[in-house]
């Protein structure tokens, strides 16, 4: 049997988890995809039989857990090895992708449909270090760094 | 029973404020999650969080969702064909830490069974008839399978197509 490709999904909780479940559950027929969140939604995330790794919750209101957070994707890398990092946002999102960046890993950031105007500041932030950065408006890509290809709505 | 939801972030007391006002004069019984929020309504059944499967199961029995406007709201309320009001945060009155829940707001409402109240008087208007709120049954997953095609193409390739 071939080996699927792994891909680590990783999202802070609410909207941006419900995001990348939308995304990951048509993903999850192709390749193995593993799951990081922060622990609220951790029980019914696993439903399925799914893996899921519980992180702590930071945001930009809560920056001294992002060294938590950051140890926590550290060692889900080492353990999991994965080939591809996704990402809805926002702060762990934001440091998995800073973190890949360093390694052989193909990172994608899904901005969340939320933002319709302007790309979210943490999609801002990692605009330049993303390999890929996708935004769900297509007013929103310039084709060039920001692409627009269909949304979860 | 109408279901009201601020999410987990931050408290919403406006929108839990409206509806125990309006939870005192209506005979509908209203459950709500309230967050972090310092007022405590009277008239309403409320907890600060629920779990993830009590929490669905809520937007899947309410008659409405009254709701922030949250993302994550809007697609499970779909998902169970339960209409949905949404009140957005506001940054002038320091809801939220930017003023995105006002721009999403605008195409939201533009979603079948997704109602926009920026305010109150908006909110009580749409509650005066609640079986007006209609949710048409939505299956269309065009958008979601171009956007998830193009992301396995591009894990599968490094192509950008």
């Amino acid at each position: 049997m071939i080996k699927k490709t792994k891909i680590l999904a990783i999202s802070s909780s609410g909207g941006h988890w419900i995001q990348l479940n939308k995304i990951c559950n048509q993903l999850e027929d192709q390749f193995d995809v593993i799951y990081a969140t922060p622990g609220a939604q951790y029980e019914s995330a696993k439903e399925g039989g799914r893996k899921v790794y519980a992180i702590t919750d930071a945001s930009a209101d809560s920056k001294l857990n992002l060294i938590p957070v950051t140890l926590q994707i550290i060692s889900i890398l080492i353990r999991e090895r994965p080939n591809t990092i996704i990402t809805t946002g926002a702060a762990p999102g934001v440091m998995a992708i800073l973190l890949c960046k360093l390694l052989p890993i193909k990172t994608i950031w899904v901005d969340s449909i939320a933002n319709v105007k302007v790309l979210s500041r943490s999609g801002r932030m990692v605009k330049n270090h993303a390999n890929i950065v996708v935004t769900q408006w297509q007013d929103l890509s310039d084709d060039k760094n920001i692409f627009y290809r269909g949304s979860v709505l | 029973m109408i279901f009201v939801a601020v999410g987990t972030q931050f408290p919403f007391d406006r929108l839990i404020e409206n509806m125990n006002e309006w939870a005192a004069n209506n005979d509908e019984e209203v459950i709500a999650q309230i967050a972090d929020g310092e007022y405590i309504p009277q008239n309403i059944k409320w907890e600060r969080f629920l779990d993830a499967k009590q929490y669905n199961q809520h937007i899947k029995d309410a008659s409405v969702f009254v709701s922030h406007a949250g993302m994550g709201n809007i697609i499970s309320a779909r998902h169970h064909n339960t209409p949905i009001i949404v009140m957005n945060r506001q940054f002038e009155l320091g809801e939220h830490r930017n003023n995105h829940q006002a721009d999403g707001v605008t195409w939201m409402a533009k979603l079948s069974g997704v109602y926009a109240a920026p305010t109150q008087a908006e909110l009580y208007t749409l509650l005066c008839d609640t079986s007006a709120l209609q949710v048409v049954s939505n299956n269309d997953t065009d958008n979601l399978d171009k956007l998830t095609n193009f992301l396995s193409g591009y894990i599968e390739t490094g192509r950008i197509d």
